[in-house]
């Protein structure tokens, strides 16, 4: 009879993806990845709200987490253990920049760098910026309806962001990720374009409005939402905000078994940081690649199940036919 | 890799023993050669390393893509270079994903296995220039487990 199982050896792996999505910051919900029922999805096609971060490489976790015993009896001898602290750090390097892989991997807001209006003073984070324009009704997360004359104002390989005047909010701001908490009013009425991650990047432009290279991660422009374009994005060493996000890693293994490392919370727990890889390791002192080092910290969420708090899920589906 | 060539580019063929297919060959596997063909993919198996420490015994082969070319008819040649690149991006094209179903092809019909064979990503070696004929080699490591009854 053939064998219709075999002995599966650990898993073997080429690099590691990561997943992106937002938490409510206003609510303090982060979002729940399960691999139960999620766990088989297209590495390029996350299930929704997740957004892909590209490959990642040198993922590193540690758990920080301390026990201790409980010594009873002469002489003593340890009873159980209890656990003191519950923390756990998790590092790695993007291999792709990009609005959100900067982002997360600063260790405090991060701005966009809007198209500035003609002849204003320079700023390190941007000079004011030009005017912001009125998506019309029938935009989706795709397309952008604009008046002709506003329409001109864009063209093809720009980027642009979308979200709502600041008209003295405090709070969390930007949508659909909280891009900063405003302590005080502010009076700068683009300051939550500057901070959204809500953008993209045009592939099109008519006279009628813009095509989107891909969705806004916000979906299709809310009420009141105004358009700018962006020339590149800026942070800041130092600063008191921390981006906090939902994560998940996933190491694919050669035989199609899946490891998933979940962080419901992960704030970002040092300054922005890069890695310079030279692309030939027999040559130094030749061409290097930039990559952005991240390392974070993860926070506690209480599993509903049994009301354990916890900060990471480990995830195990095993390859076809193979023996657990 | 076969049916992979034929989806990424089917006009890339040879006549071989009267019937004409995917232009891709293991050369041990085929009566031998006093020279390569050009315009295919000629495999050829190299090293062989196992690790026996694990619950399924691991075997890493290294695999050699040799191929060559001195361009198309209609350009005089002149366009072997470009021809070789387009080969580089058959190649590449044709490794990814980097994992295959492993087939058992000492039964008629081939049969499918439990696991799956895998390897790394190719290292291209520079190309070798003889009068107009352009040839390189990729090298491959390619790794798969050992089942029960092999």
């Amino acid at each position: 009879m053939a064998a219709n199982w075999f002995s599966a050896p650990a898993p073997v792996i080429r690099r590691a993806r990561a997943y992106f999505a937002p938490v409510n910051r206003v609510t303090q919900t982060p979002v729940l990845f399960d691999p139960s029922e999620q766990g088989r999805f297209g590495l390029d096609t996350p299930p929704s709200p997740w957004i892909s971060l590209g490959w990642i490489q040198n993922l590193t976790r540690k758990s920080a987490s301390k026990t201790s015993p409980l010594m009873t009896g002469i002489p003593s001898a340890t009873l159980e253990q209890v656990r003191e602290t519950l923390q756990a750090q998790i590092s790695f390097q993007f291999l792709s920049w990009t609005k959100l892989t900067m982002a997360l991997a600063t260790g405090s807001q991060h701005m966009n760098l809007l198209a500035p209006a003609s002849g204003a003073a320079p700023a390190a984070d941007g000079a004011q910026a030009s005017a912001a324009v009125i998506p019309q009704s029938g935009s989706t997360s795709s397309s952008i309806v604009l008046s002709s004359t506003d329409a001109s104002k864009f063209i093809a390989g720009s980027i642009v962001a979308v979200d709502v005047d600041n008209t003295g909010q405090t709070g969390f701001v930007g949508s659909p990720v909280a891009g900063a908490y405003v302590r005080q009013a502010l009076t700068d009425v683009d300051y939550i374009r500057r901070v959204t991650f809500n953008v993209a990047l045009v592939s099109q432009v008519t006279s009628t409005g813009l095509t989107l290279a891909e969705p806004l991660p916000g979906g299709a422009p809310a009420a009141g939402a105004k358009l700018q374009a962006v020339t590149g994005f800026v942070d800041r060493e130092g600063g008191s905000f921390y981006l906090e996000w939902s994560a998940l890693f996933l190491l694919e293994g050669s035989q199609g078994e899946r490891v998933f490392f979940h962080y419901p919370r992960l704030q970002s727990m040092s300054g922005a940081e890069e890695a310079v890889v030279p692309l030939d390791g027999k040559h130094q002192n030749g061409q290097s690649r930039v990559l952005l080092k991240g390392q974070f910290l993860a926070l506690p969420v209480t599993d509903p199940l049994d009301g354990e708090r916890v900060v990471c899920y480990r995830s195990f589906l095993p390859a076809a036919n193979a023996l657990v | 890799m076969r049916t992979r060539l034929t989806t990424i580019n089917p006009g890339r063929t040879i006549l071989l023993r009267g019937s004409v297919r995917p232009g891709i060959l293991v050369q041990e596997a085929e009566a031998p050669f006093s020279q390569l063909p050009n315009d295919v993919f000629v495999l050829r198996w190299q090293g062989l390393a196992v690790d026996m420490d694990l619950c399924a015994t691991m075997a890493a082969e290294q695999c050699d893509i040799i191929y060559q070319t001195c361009g198309t008819q209609s350009f005089g040649g002149l366009d072997r270079g470009r021809t070789l690149s387009e080969m580089d991006e058959e190649l590449i094209s044709m490794l990814s994903p980097f994992y295959t179903p492993k087939m058992n092809y000492a039964a008629t019909p081939p049969a499918a296995m439990l696991t799956r064979v895998f390897w790394d990503e190719p290292v291209l070696g520079p190309i070798l220039i003889q009068r107009d004929l352009l040839t390189r080699t990729a090298s491959v490591l390619v790794y798969s487990y050992q089942e029960q009854g092999e």
